[in-house]
């Protein structure tokens, strides 16, 4: 069971189309946390609730083995605002 | 057969012979849980879980432990497609509800405390078990119009994350109840499958689930969070409330039906014969009230 951020990363862009995939490496809790920052399309339309069950979906074998997960996602529209504050 | 069922309730690991008398165990003890262990001669990790298995008897005596010798069985062995020793499968109401290959003894311990510790024993148990389940965590995520389901308590959070998620709560003065998984394996796990989401904790409005701390935090910075949970009336507001619900309120201890002081039941029986309509409200059910009534009652003398 891979679970090196890299990985992680790697399926994510991949199962999402994502645009971005930004993980968070200041925070060092523990080496089995994971926080990331998932900005894909295919968030368009739809509520928090049901971006947070594609990345829980794209990460269902992982997910059970890290410890603390945590995630924003972003449309790319709200991504560009994001960066313009 | 009765005999041998005797001997199997006092012996600690009873061996299987036949196909036939494997049949007749499982009729027998489908009222409880059947642990079998097939083993071979030759492999000394059986021996092992033979000793694990026998102190698991001591410790459980309402679960059957018996052992099969899978070469000497061929025709149960092949049923259950046993390629391996050891193999343990568990029987409830003579159907397979688990299994083990391998001699993993913490891992066997827990699944005989996990099932010989849920649920009931009724036909098609597995069927009832699932309902039951789903029944219960429906009234769980119901319980209040704001349900939170964390790790520990509000008063004492087990984990950052809970804990996290309570402060932003009352930071938002958002009233809800909460249940500590940690006191409950069977809603911790069912939860998890009948929301299809992994994590705790998790917030309830109305039975649905809004998320978790992540989905809180977001909700939180646009400002959506007053919308979408419930908030905790201030105390003013509530005893304004209180205070006006009819034009002749008591405050008392216990109700109409029951005073549970003297008192009280001066009070009322003054009220009654005088014929005149008023409603109570019970200030033992209410902390809040009995602490806060004396520092707020001048106010509310002169508002009235």
């Amino acid at each position: 069971m891979e679970l090196s951020a890299e990985y992680l990363r790697e399926k994510l862009q991949r199962d999402l189309e994502a645009e971005h995939v930004v993980e968070d490496t200041t925070l060092n809790r523990c080496s089995c946390s994971f926080r990331v920052l998932v900005v894909s399309a295919k968030f368009e339309g739809k509520p928090l609730l049901q971006r947070h069950r594609l990345v829980n979906a794209c990460l269902a074998e992982e997910l059970p083995h890290i410890h603390a997960f945590e995630q924003k996602t972003l449309t790319p529209d709200q991504w560009a605002r994001e960066r313009q504050k | 057969m009765a005999a041998g069922a005797a001997e199997a309730a006092v012996a600690a690991v009873e061996e299987v012979g036949s196909a036939g008398q494997f049949e007749e165990l499982l009729r027998l003890k489908a009222k409880s849980l059947l642990v079998v262990h097939f083993w071979a001669p030759w492999a000394p990790q059986c021996a092992q879980m033979n000793e694990v298995m026998a102190e698991l008897a001591k410790e459980l005596p309402q679960v059957s432990f018996v052992k099969l010798e899978a070469e000497g069985v061929p025709e149960v062995s092949e049923k259950y497609e046993i390629s391996s020793v050891p193999t343990f499968l568990f029987f409830k109401n003579s159907q397979k509800i688990d299994r083990l290959d391998g001699a993993h003894a913490p891992e066997l311990t827990k699944k005989v405390q996990r099932h010989a510790s849920s649920g009931s024993f009724l036909p098609s148990a597995n069927e009832h078990l699932k309902e039951d389940l789903n029944l219960r965590l429906k009234k769980l995520t119901h319980a209040a119009p704001c349900m939170l389901f964390m790790k520990g308590t509000p008063q004492e959070p087990r984990c950052g994350f809970s804990k996290q998620m309570v402060e932003i709560l009352h930071k938002h003065n958002i009233q809800f109840s909460s249940f500590d998984i940690f006191s409950d394996e069977e809603v911790r796990q069912g939860l998890k499958a009948y929301s299809s989401w992994p994590t705790y904790p998790q917030l309830y409005v109305s039975g649905e689930l809004i998320g978790g701390l992540d989905i809180i935090k977001e909700l939180e910075a646009s400002e959506e969070l007053d919308t979408i949970c419930p908030k905790a009336p201030k105390l003013e507001e509530r005893l304004k409330v209180l205070t006006n619900k009819a034009s002749v309120m008591l405050f008392m201890k216990g109700n109409k039906q029951e005073a549970k002081c003297g008192f009280s039941k001066q009070i009322l029986e003054i009220l009654n014969s005088t014929g005149v309509e008023y409603e109570t409200f019970d200030i033992l059910e209410d902390e809040e009230e009995l602490k806060e009534n004396g520092e707020l009652l001048p106010i509310l003398r002169g508002e009235n």
